[in-house]
């Protein structure tokens, strides 16, 4: 019941803000975005309930939504984030905009929960609609180009990731003589040894250019760079999470002894990764795609933390991906805040708008510290974890992971510098209104509550990996 | 006698309105009501015989199982659906639902066609009207489109019948029921009027290379005509083949499978390809057509139930996504018949309602989670993966995503800011449109959000596959 309402409430809410003014658009939006998290809180106090309904039984398909460790709090970044980057919009965006930022939620809130393959396949590619609209109708100059780069690249992957799903229900069904989607049926499948790599590789591409990972990131930068703010932020904060979050939810389980022979090799790509979207955000001259670099590489640490399939490992990139959430998607915003104060996204030109916006400073600094890893941040407790799971097993991606977050510090204090420090040499903004600051502050709090105590997050996420991390030790994965 | 009642029903009420044209000519809307109300009786009566026993009529003519009704259905909607679109538009002649009404009786004999002679005279009389239908609407482009179909549509059906003789040569039967127990027999005049039949029928189907006509045939005809050449003309062809291969030729090793795998492939990816450039919406719509009948031959490439199942499955989607975007693209030709892509400018805040029915059909076609058309494009990679051809599925992807690109040009163009000073033509909706894209809006998501039941219709429907051989 709870779920119905989880899903229902974005669902009918954004048809029902399709039905109301344009002027009052944003308002309803955000009472229901508002409602969202309501509903994700009793979730969070009270007990746990799954959905499991029967949807296609002759495939086996299930409607089984499930919010474990691994979900819960993916759950909520999506339905904080949301409320924040709806009451970060512009009002005159209008109500289709609304529909489909509250359309983006419900789908998010499906993915995140799904546990039945066929179900998560659906929230999957539903997911890339809304974006697909919000980039089209709601964005630069190069909008149009974006969107079709962000549509068509990740359809490419999901479409193979389909072919994946079919064979990985075809494999069930001729296992066991009949049909189940269920990740948990899922594991021990006998694949072919000559169809492994294959059907591996759909699954992999798929949540690689969703994430993104290097070298699958060719929407990142235009994506990021033409989205209006809120829509940055929801897509770096929460829909990249959708790729790693694959990794977890439908390899590990189903792939677990595939990951552990290829692991070698993945930890080379997701270290490749890092250390190219480290080098990028270091010489970038637009401020946006700093973060989007910075993002990206940050992306690739999470996944650096999966691939080391140790508990640690596992553990860090779940808490950094709702640490990340919150992180980037608080910078973006506030890298919109200034785009729209100043008028344009370069470094040069800018300096000193501290000395007329010590608030806005403030902030930026906050969140800047944040994903550059500042310890008693969550930034800095998900990276320790997952080199912690990197030292104990290939302690020489532990080596390029330190080095990288040394980077990670030089980027985004020069950065902060660049916009925020010196000499003013153009003429002073106007400070952070109190609106504004308004959906700031709950964003910083929940970033300063989970950095100061993570095992907020992780003592829920331990028990539902738990099982996970211990398939893959089965298989020999882990030393 | 009591099966064929759906057809005598359609052709009574097709005869009544020719009378009722000449009779009454003040009441206009008078035949096209008739026509309506027998096409519905016709779908009603044909739903309580869902529960018939399979079974063979007229001397092994006729199949009347769950197969034909299921067809029978779903030649309805596509003429009830093109009945409507043209409701109270007297440019197209009030002969109009008469000839619909023939044509559907052809698609309908189709459905339950178990002898050569049965596909043929369906073939003609779903033909024939559509050759006047073409040209209904008295333009120049009309006469043009209606030409070119009827010489290649005659080109064709020459085609056809000659593999149709080469077959009774070989055969000397004319029912091709009692084939399995001859194909064993492998000759080469029996092969070779086989694929010459496949031909044949691939041309109404529009199977790449056979496809040339369709473009132009689309472009010209009335967009109500092309709305029942897109949806039942493709019923019709892709149920008849399916039938013809399952039913006569069903062999172990699925020789002509291979055949049609490439086909399959072939047309999904050059039909999806070719629409990319298109900018006239009804091309467009006509090459992804081309497209879709390669997906429907992946149904029947497979050689498997599942495949069989698959391709009926994909026919409703498919429809209801043809009435969606044909029915807007009437809403906004106005009495123009040309709408290109650059028309679609700003419609999604001229018309909302209109744009997200568009929305809504494009999804289906590029095949969207949550619309029907995913499902079916779901349906048939499950059964390219369990006939172990992992290359269908491979194509099913690729042409995908080639249409893909096809299918979002417009729905990017909607979005597009127009100056002012553009004018635009006033829509003017009618209950009737309404009643089409509602249904075809409800029926896509419906299809995608609760595929279960229709689901469970096909699988009773593809039964008729294990009646020989398997």
């Amino acid at each position: 019941m709870l779920w119905m309402v989880l899903l229902g409430i974005p669902l009918v809410g954004a048809f029902f803000v399709l039905s109301v003014k344009d002027s009052a658009a944003k308002t309803t939006a955000a009472v229901v975005a508002a409602l969202e998290v309501l509903a994700f809180v009793a979730f969070l106090v009270g007990p746990k309930p799954t959905l499991d309904l029967n949807w296609i039984s002759t495939w086996g398909i299930r409607f089984h939504l499930s919010a474990d460790g691994l979900a819960l709090f993916l759950l909520g970044l999506t339905a904080v984030m949301t409320l924040v980057a709806i009451l970060a919009s512009k009002r005159e965006y209008g109500r289709t905009y609304f529909f489909w930022i509250l359309f983006m939620e419900f789908a998010s809130m499906g993915l995140f929960g799904a546990v039945d393959l066929f179900l998560f396949y659906v929230f999957w590619e539903v997911v890339l609609i809304p974006v697909f609209f919000l980039l089209t109708g709601w964005s630069g100059v190069k909008g149009r180009v974006a969107a079709l780069k962000w549509l068509i690249m990740n359809l490419f992957g999901s479409l193979f990731m389909l072919i994946g799903v079919v064979a990985v229900a075809v494999i069930y069904q001729e296992n066991t003589g009949h049909f189940s989607f269920e990740i948990s049926h899922l594991t021990h499948l006998a694949i072919a040894p000559a169809a492994q790599p294959w059907i591996f590789g759909c699954f992999a591409l798929a949540f690689a250019i969703k994430a993104p990972l290097w070298p699958f990131h060719g929407w990142m930068p235009d994506a990021y760079g033409e989205s209006p703010a809120p829509v940055t932020a929801l897509v770096a904060g929460v829909l990249s999470k959708f790729g790693v979050f694959g990794f977890l939810r439908v390899m590990l389980p189903i792939f677990a002894p595939e990951m552990a022979r290829y692991e070698t090799g993945l930890l080379i790509w997701a270290a490749a990764g890092l250390v190219y979207g480290a080098f990028m955000a270091v010489r970038q001259k637009d401020m946006k795609m700093v973060t989007a670099y910075a993002s990206l590489s940050h992306l690739s640490m999470i996944a650096l933390g999966i691939f080391s399939l140790t508990a640690a490992g596992i553990l860090g990139a779940t808490f950094l991906m709702v640490a990340h959430g919150l992180m980037v998607g608080g910078l973006f915003l506030i890298l919109g805040v200034v785009e729209e104060k100043v008028g344009h996204r370069q470094f040069s030109g800018l300096m000193g708008l501290n000395q007329g916006a010590p608030r806005l400073a403030t902030y930026f600094m906050f969140f800047a510290l944040a994903v550059l890893g500042l310890p008693g941040l969550p930034g800095f407790a998900g990276e320790y974890m997952i080199i912690q799971g990197l030292v104990v097993h290939e302690v020489v991606f532990a080596v390029i992971a330190g080095v990288i977050m040394v980077l990670a510090a030089w980027y985004m204090l020069r950065l902060f510098q660049g916009i925020m420090q010196g000499r003013p040499d153009a003429p002073a903004v106007a400070d952070l209104s109190r609106g504004q600051v308004a959906w700031l502050i709950p964003v910083a709090l929940l970033v300063v509550l989970i950095g100061v105590w993570p095992a907020g997050i992780t003592s829920h996420a331990v028990p539902s990996l738990f099982h996970a991390v211990h398939f893959v030790a089965e298989q020999g994965g882990i030393n | 006698m009591r099966y064929l009642i759906p057809e005598v029903v359609v052709a009574g009420g097709a005869l009544l309105a020719l009378l009722a044209i000449v009779l009454v000519p003040k009441a206009k809307s008078l035949g096209s009501w008739i026509v309506l109300l027998a096409l519905l009786a016709a779908g009603i009566d044909a739903a309580t015989m869902w529960h018939v026993t399979a079974s063979l009529f007229m001397s092994n003519t006729l199949a009347i199982d769950q197969y034909s009704i299921l067809v029978t259905e779903l030649v309805l909607l596509a003429g009830v659906s093109s009945l409507l679109l043209a409701w109270n538009a007297d440019r197209f002649g009030e002969e109009f639902p008469v000839l619909l009404a023939l044509s559907v009786i052809g698609m309908m004999t189709l459905g339950a066609a178990a002898n050569l002679l049965a596909i043929f005279i369906g073939i003609e009389l779903l033909s024939l009207p559509l050759y006047i239908l073409a040209a209904s609407s008295r333009t120049q482009a009309g006469g043009e489109a209606a030409l070119k179909y009827l010489l290649l549509g005659a080109f064709s059906s020459g085609i056809l019948l000659f593999g149709m003789a080469l077959l009774y040569g070989a055969t000397s039967t004319l029912s091709f029921v009692a084939y399995p127990a001859i194909t064993a027999a492998n000759t080469w005049l029996l092969w070779s009027g086989l694929a010459l039949v496949i031909v044949g029928i691939a041309f109404k189907l529009a199977i790449v290379p056979f496809h040339m006509w369709v473009p132009d045939v689309y472009e010209g005809s009335p967009t109500p005509v092309t709305n029942f050449m897109a949806f039942g003309t493709k019923v019709g062809a892709a149920v008849i083949l399916l039938r013809l291969l399952a039913f006569g030729f069903y062999t172990q090793d699925g020789s002509w499978g291979t055949l049609i795998g490439y086909l399959a492939v072939l047309t999904m990816i050059v039909g999806n390809l070719l629409a990319l450039p298109q900018m006239s919406l009804k091309r467009l719509l006509g090459y992804s057509g081309i497209g879709h009948a390669g997906f429907l031959l992946v149904g029947i490439a497979t050689h498997s139930v599942d495949g069989a199942e698959a391709m009926m499955f994909y026919l409703l989607p498919y429809g209801l996504a043809v009435m969606a975007v044909f029915g807007v693209l009437r809403l906004i030709e106005g009495n123009g018949d040309e709408v290109t892509l650059s028309d679609l400018k700003g419609m999604a805040y001229r018309q909302p309602w209109l744009a997200a029915v568009l929305i809504v059909g494009m999804l289906s076609f590029a095949g969207i989670p949550l619309t029907g058309g995913f499902v079916g494009k779901f349906f048939l990679l499950q059964a390219a993966l369990f006939a172990s051809q992992p290359g269908l599925a491979v194509g099913i992807v690729v042409g995908t995503l080639v249409g893909l690109f096809a299918y979002l040009r417009p729905l990017q163009m909607m979005f597009q800011r127009t100056e002012p000073s553009e004018k635009v033509q006033k829509v003017r909706w009618t209950v009737a449109s309404v009643v089409v894209l509602t249904v075809a809006v409800v029926g896509t998501i419906g299809l995608g959000v609760y595929p279960e039941p229709f689901v469970h219709i096909v699988s009773h429907s593809a039964d008729f596959y294990w009646l020989t051989g398997g």
